[in-house]
């Protein structure tokens, strides 16, 4: 499973690679939406994204609306992380075609459980 | 002439807790209440416009805002060097994060600017005033988070 | 900071008199970690010091006891117990209850509520119309049930486990916090109650959750609760335990059912039930 995570903060971009890495994925990254369209555009299309609100040049709910316009990229799923949290702009990112939302402060576990409800990261059977 | 309205002092120490104890360890609580005379050494603010408008600020001591990077970044204690491009980076998102909840304790809709960071005091706008004000201590040494509104 | 040999002795002992739940050594970590907020507040220099304080202070003992309690909780904790109470409980109890129209279910050792919500969503999505359902939630904790009551979640509790959708429907902001909607805070009723202890007066349920709570208590506490259950869940009832707890002795009071990996325990007929009128 491949991860592109993007953000405008490399310190973010750190915690959510040991995150997702813990999580058996493989990592990419992008500081911003256009360098992550760049990646898609260039045939590295991830299995998921984590995707920042506010960003320089362009922002991760335009991002969003650009890979729900193209058929090909129907497979990402998109994970909002972000510290936007009103009310509704969740309403807004999900009626975008987010699949899920993360709310900066996160916990590794939020990630975890969230990826598991998305059936993307398979819960160990308990012994 | 109108009300200023600002978060409450509790739902901001709550924000910042939670951002503190998500990302910096809960091995080493922030304590509130003044914990000596800040030098400020990084600060960082952004701004939010919309439906409510105000500025929300964080300002570090220089070591504080490198264990803050170090922490974020993954890095060893103490053993790996950050450079100055790291805490700018580091310092700025954890002011986006305290911003962008301050921003939901408000009525919306309303927009959060990028973060602006400096080292030393980021320059406020001259027709803003303090409407609440955090002090608080991590690792005893002093850091201040702030909500400055439009007078 | 470490918490001392006695001073650690002297909370398990407490902790097991008073709850039953058992704090053996080496969970000396765990210890510190929640009292050490408390020892903060109370102005102690550690938790050494917060300790001589409890052995004379029965308030600070109820206020440990509380913290002491407290279990980390997601929504939808390990997501298959809820597919099983969706796709085989809540039909199966949908079946056998048409004449009434209600179900009564509890969430024993409720916390601070994330699961009797998670339960009410579901069955705000599942229940036919025209039905109601009651959830009671218990805890040895009075604090707990005071959260369950207000409803309020922080912003990293709500980031656990509770899928974007849910939250939209189902929450609105207050503060740096998210509360609740009535329509699910009427469905939950809170009610303090210690597990070891006798049960109070209470009515036969339908489903009972009762998961990673018994991992605290002595085999002996385990079993007499497990007996105790078996009185009230109803004769076609479901009780489901944590994962972790699946393989216990359950003597010949209940028996199991899988649905995928999880374990759901009915309450077994020790003699043959008469075959049911049908039709009459």
């Amino acid at each position: 499973m491949d991860a592109l995570i993007i953000d405008d903060s490399r310190a973010m971009r750190s915690i959510l690679r040991r995150t997702v890495t813990e999580l058996g994925f493989e990592t990419l990254e992008a500081g911003n939406g256009q360098e992550a369209l760049d990646h898609l555009e260039a045939g590295r299309v991830p299995d998921l994204c984590l995707i920042d609100w506010n960003m320089p040049v362009m922002d991760g709910y335009t991002f969003i609306t650009r890979v729900r316009a193209n058929p090909d990229w129907r497979g990402i799923t998109l994970m909002m992380v972000t510290t936007e949290s009103e009310h509704g702009q969740i309403v807004r990112a999900l009626a975008a075609g987010a699949h899920e939302y993360v709310i900066k402060p996160f916990t590794p576990d939020a990630i975890a459980e969230k990826l598991e409800l998305l059936g993307l990261v398979a819960k160990p059977v308990p012994a | 002439m109108t009300v200023l309205s600002a978060p409450s002092l509790t739902d901001v120490q709550m924000v910042v807790d939670e951002v503190w104890g998500t990302f910096l360890g809960t091995e080493e609580p922030l304590v509130p209440g003044p914990a000596g005379d800040l030098e400020v050494g990084w600060s960082a603010a952004v701004s939010i416009t919309g439906e409510w408008r105000g500025l929300v600020s964080v300002e570090l001591p220089g070591p504080m805002a490198a264990e803050v990077t170090r922490r974020m970044l993954g890095l060893v204690d103490g053993l790996d060097p950050t450079s100055d491009e790291d805490v700018a980076d580091a310092v700025g998102e954890l002011v986006n994060m305290i911003g962008g909840n301050v921003k939901s304790l408000m009525p919306g809709p309303s927009t959060l600017s990028l973060p602006v960071v400096a080292a030393g005091r980021v320059a406020r706008p001259s027709d803003v005033v303090e409407a609440c004000r955090l002090d608080a201590g991590w690792g005893g040494a002093p850091l201040v988070v702030s909500v400055h509104v439009h007078a | 900071m470490t918490i001392s040999p006695p001073s650690f002795a002297f909370v398990s002992d407490l902790a097991r008199r008073e709850t039953a739940m058992l704090y053996d050594p080496g969970k000396e970590y765990l210890v510190e970690a929640r009292l050490l907020p408390l020892a903060r507040e109370a102005g102690c220099a550690d938790v050494d010091g917060y300790v001589a304080r409890l052995r004379t202070d029965p308030v600070e003992q109820a206020k440990a006891l509380d913290a002491l309690t407290i279990n980390e909780t997601s929504w939808f904790r390990d997501n298959a117990p809820y597919q099983a109470f969706t796709e085989v409980m809540l039909p199966a109890m949908v079946a056998a209850r048409s004449h009434v129209r209600h179900l009564s279910i509890w969430s024993a050792a409720c916390s601070s509520g994330q699961e009797a919500y998670s339960l009410a969503m579901l069955l705000d999505q599942h229940l036919p119309a025209g039905w109601t359902a009651q959830i009671l939630a218990t805890d040895v904790s009075t604090t707990m049930l005071a959260r369950v009551d207000a409803g309020r979640y922080s912003q990293v509790e709500m980031n656990r486990g509770l899928p974007a959708t849910s939250l939209v429907k189902y929450f609105s902001r207050a503060g740096s916090e998210w509360e609740i909607s009535e329509d699910l805070k009427r469905m939950v009723r809170t009610q303090q109650l210690n597990l070891s202890a006798p049960f109070p007066l209470l009515p036969t349920f339908d489903i009972v959750f009762l998961r990673n709570v018994l991992i605290y208590f002595d085999l002996e506490t385990k079993r007499d609760i497990l007996r105790r259950m078996r009185q009230v869940v109803a004769p076609d009832g479901f009780l489901l335990l944590g994962s972790s707890e699946t393989t216990l002795d359950l003597e010949d009071d209940w028996n199991r059912e899988a649905h995928g990996r999880t374990q759901l325990h009915r309450p077994a007929t020790t003699t043959l039930q008469p075959i049911a009128l049908t039709g009459a």
